[in-house]
């Protein structure tokens, strides 16, 4: 008995144990298939990383190699809207945003965190975001395509943010060193159809940081996630599938209009309609009972006569 | 034992009926609340600079003075005026706005100013619920401590729907009510819906000249169950005119009307007449006081304001402050709220309630000026505005000018709901225009329009100030009178829990009273009756237990009163 409990529990442990570690594993086989032709900032940003000192650099003429890419919003077909000609490109130490909003806020490309002394892996994780992906969720308006995303520690990743609204969604993340990130900041926003990239390095301890999208109700509504490093620290609440609401809604069922009520309002109209029928129905009954009874009693007194006379 | 506790028992009880008949002879003492104990507000929104209010010149658009205490943002003013995609990154990134957010191209007619405008609107949600804490999030006071649920037309912003990552405040750019829309006739104007939020919408241009439907974007109507769907979350649809006519108009959210109008999804939008080099501040954010007014205003006149009244049902806006869940919020609003049981609590003039209208709602004016007044009623009832100390003439009905003779001046203005009227406001004083300089009230006589969830001083109030009844904060003198507003920015106040008048005199004798001390009569009576029952419950368990005492000391005080006599025998 106590043996096959066992070897139940542990049949369940691995496969649970199974299928975390597939999660896992999707992430970065779906790096690996990231299709790179609509935009090839991904290279763009590591070459700027290598050829580029960013400790001095005030110049604003970034078409040359700040990696926000303008060639794919001609795909876009209101991009007759955007029939302006003006580009707005504007960059300091940590903040790129090009004419139609889209913005690269908090990058770091090569300014290790103390607690690493190299970088251990460069990944590229691909976000995607839209209403669509709200639909598993139910109760949420928006959502990423993915609510956690791990990472080791000391990791430079790039991520390409793919916002498939045609309205303005963000990427940020929350509670990232402030000695290399400006309130502790990272930070992609675009309106969609379209993709901006962009580069961190992850501190080398174990942490999780909240991502979200911080358009009034976006995170509220669904669209909050969690970048795990390492082992990862505390839980970020009312993520999705991931963690619980701190404040719950109360449900309750509702008098919603069924099928069955109607074939149960249709057979009371039929029993209201066939009431006279069914009267007739009753009382010829009866009257075949009447005269059953009256049939038998000349029967009952034969029997009862027989009896007696036993 | 027993007799000791009774007598005891006895004594607190004569005590008790004595305290009684003590306290009825004077009543409570009056508590005045200390000022120390409220949160008091600086009376000017500490985070605006004085230096907005001065008249300036930036990327060569002239803004004009505006001395009351919370005037626009400058960078604002020259972005709507020039575009979004005219101004230098620097003064963008003064705005907030996105980069596309107002787009300005094309002189079609070559008369100096751009005809082709499209101006993006997002769609913001205020003071709604969130899961992860108890309190609304992104806040917006329309008074001290006031914060009912809104949505907005919002410009298109950029960054964060807060101010920053530690304050739940709204981003200045996201507030009630939505931004007044200012565009030329002939401009070809395409409104560019963003729908940022978790319910479908629409926008209808009500009044203003439109095609029913539009050859490349479809519906342009605004009505799901005319012209077009729902625009739903996350998509985005071009509304597009050209229009023939001035005037002012109105614009709203034309799906589920009876709820998302009321949420404040609605904003007033003016056609001005076509001029050359006419650059027009395309969004007035907040409403308010234009500073940068059309060719054919200034022609006419010295100032021009922008007043947009509004109201608000409580148990309406309070739905998306109970839930989180879109559907939970959709049921209740479109399923159970009963609009013909609405009744309005919350009276707004550009989306903030008195005393808030004093920052940024005064129409400051000097002696001998032409004001122009366009006033809109988004309310969803009649409402009847009163100029203190002035007579304005009507010279606007709904956008459409009203017989130059037949032209009429009137102390009260009564405005339907979506009605427009534009007034000229004439500081003469003639005691007919104008009785004189002062700090004049201009408010909704219908006296609820002067309260807060019912509770006055709230509403749409606010003031005709001439500048010499201006302080340096710009706010009203009242001073010099002995009055004191600070009550006003306490939300204490608004939480009814201070005594108005406790201030009016010395003694403060209309302050609040004391509660009872001790125990109130009917207490006191229910205390007494049981201390008669645990007194007679005592006495009972005293005979029952003494029995054979009581016998025997009875017994022996017969006998002793027998004895007398027997011995007397």
């Amino acid at each position: 008995m106590a043996k096959t409990i066992i070897t139940f529990l542990l049949a369940g442990f691995v496969t649970f144990s199974a299928s975390a570690f597939a999660q896992q594993q999707t992430k970065p086989a779906e790096h690996d298939q990231h299709d790179h032709s609509g935009h090839d900032m991904s290279q763009d940003s590591s070459g700027t990383a290598t050829d580029h000192d960013h400790d001095h650099h005030h110049d604003h003429d970034l078409s040359a190699e700040h990696p926000i890419d303008h060639s794919d919003h001609t795909m876009s077909p209101q991009s007759a809207e955007h029939g302006d000609g003006h580009h707005h490109h504007h960059m300091d130490h940590d903040h790129i945003m090009d004419h139609e909003g889209t913005m690269i806020m908090g990058q770091n490309l090569d300014k290790l965190p103390s607690s690493c002394k190299s970088i251990s892996q460069e990944v590229e994780i691909t976000v995607r975001a839209g209403r669509k992906y709200a639909a598993k969720f139910p109760g949420t308006a928006f959502a990423f395509d993915q609510q956690q995303w791990q990472v080791k520690p000391c990791s430079k990743v790039t991520f390409h943010f793919v916002n498939e609204d045609n309205i303005r969604h963000q990427f940020m993340m929350h509670g990232l060193p402030k000695y290399l990130y400006k309130y502790g900041m990272f930070h992609l926003e675009v309106t969609g159809p379209k993709t901006v990239s962009g580069t961190i390095i992850v501190p080398g301890s174990d942490d999780t940081f909240l991502v979200h999208c911080d358009i009034s109700h976006h995170m509220e509504k669904g669209m909050k996630a969690q970048l795990v490093v390492g082992k990862g620290g505390e839980n970020i609440p009312s993520i999705p599938g991931v963690t619980p609401y701190n404040i719950n809604d109360t449900y309750e069922a509702e008098n919603l209009p069924k099928v069955s009520d109607k074939a149960e309002q249709n057979a009371m109209v039929r029993q209201i309609t066939t009431f006279t029928n069914n009267n007739l129905q009753n009382y010829g009954m009866m009257l075949i009972g009447v005269l059953i009874g009256l049939l038998c009693i000349p029967l009952f007194k034969k029997i009862l006569f027989r009896k007696k006379s036993d | 034992m027993p007799i000791h506790l009774f007598i005891a028992i006895l004594t607190f009880y004569l005590m008790l009926f004595g305290a009684g008949a003590q306290a009825s002879l004077k009543l409570p003492e009056t508590v005045k609340v200390d000022p120390a104990a409220l949160t008091t507000e600086p009376m000017c929104d500490p985070k605006i600079s004085p230096a907005w209010r001065e008249a300036q010149e930036i990327e060569g658009v002239k803004i004009e003075a505006s001395p009351g205490c919370s005037p626009d943002n400058p960078a604002w003013i020259a972005a709507a005026v020039k575009g979004t995609n005219h101004i230098s990154m620097e003064t963008l990134m003064k705005t907030g706005l996105s980069p596309d957010a107002i787009i300005k191209t094309d002189d079609l007619d070559g008369d100096g100013d751009p005809d082709r405008i499209i101006i993006k609107l997002e769609i913001m949600e205020l003071n709604g619920k969130s899961p992860d804490f108890p309190g609304v999030i992104p806040t917006f006071d329309i008074a001290p401590g006031i914060q009912p649920g809104a949505w907005v037309f919002a410009p298109k912003t950029s960054g964060m729907s807060t101010e920053n990552f530690e304050s739940v405040r709204a981003n200045p750019l996201l507030r009630l009510p939505s931004p007044v829309i200012r565009v030329e006739v002939g401009d070809i104007v395409q409104i560019v819906l963003e729908n940022t939020h978790y319910f479908p919408h629409s926008i209808h241009l009500h009044g203003v000249d439109h095609p029913f439907s539009h050859k490349d974007h479809g519906g342009n109507d605004g009505v799901p169950q005319t012209s077009e769907r729902e625009l739903m979350p996350g998509e985005r649809r071009i509304y597009e005119f050209q229009a023939r006519q001035p005037g002012t108009m109105f614009y709203h959210c034309h799906v589920q009307t009876h709820t998302h109008l009321a949420m404040g999804l609605a904003g007033m939008i003016v056609v001005e007449e076509n001029k050359p080099n006419n650059w027009l501040q395309t969004l007035n954010i907040g409403a308010g006081h234009v500073r940068h007014p059309s060719v054919a205003v200034k022609e006419q006149f010295d100032q021009e304001y922008d007043l947009h009244y509004h109201a608000m049902d409580k148990e309406l806006v309070e739905i998306i402050q109970k839930y989180n869940d879109p559907r939970l919020i959709a049921r209740d609003m479109n399923q159970r709220y009963d609009a013909t049981d609405a009744t309005e609590d919350y009276y707004t003039l550009n989306g903030l309630s008195f005393p808030y209208t004093l920052r940024e709602s005064l129409i400051v004016v000097e002696p001998d000026q032409k004001i122009k007044l366009r006033l809109l009623n988004s309310g969803g009832e009649l409402i009847a505005i009163h100029t203190h100390g002035h007579h304005a003439t009507i010279t606007h009905y709904d956008g459409v000018e009203h017989n130059p003779v037949a032209q009429i001046m009137r102390d009260v203005f009564d405005m339907a709901p979506a009605q427009r009227l534009d007034l000229r406001l004439e500081t003469v004083n003639d005691g007919k225009h104008s009785y004189g300089e002062g700090d004049w009230l201009i408010h909704d006589h219908r006296e609820k329009g002067i309260t807060t969830n019912g509770m006055a001083e709230g509403g749409s109030m606010s003031s005709i100030v001439y500048t010499s009844y201006l302080n340096g904060s710009g706010l009203p003198k009242v001073s010099h009178f002995g009055i004191d507003l600070n009550e006003f920015f306490t939300k204490e106040y608004y939480e009814r829990r201070y005594p108005i008048w406790q201030d009016l005199d010395e003694t403060a004798s209309l302050g609040s009273p004391a509660g009872q001390m001790g125990v109130n009569a009917a207490t006191q009576t229910s205390l007494l009756n049981a201390l008669y029952g645990l007194l007679i419950g005592l006495l009972i368990y005293l005979v029952s237990a003494k029995r054979e005492q009581i016998k025997q000391s009875a017994a022996a005080a017969v006998s002793r009163l027998k004895s007398p006599k027997g011995s007397n025998q």
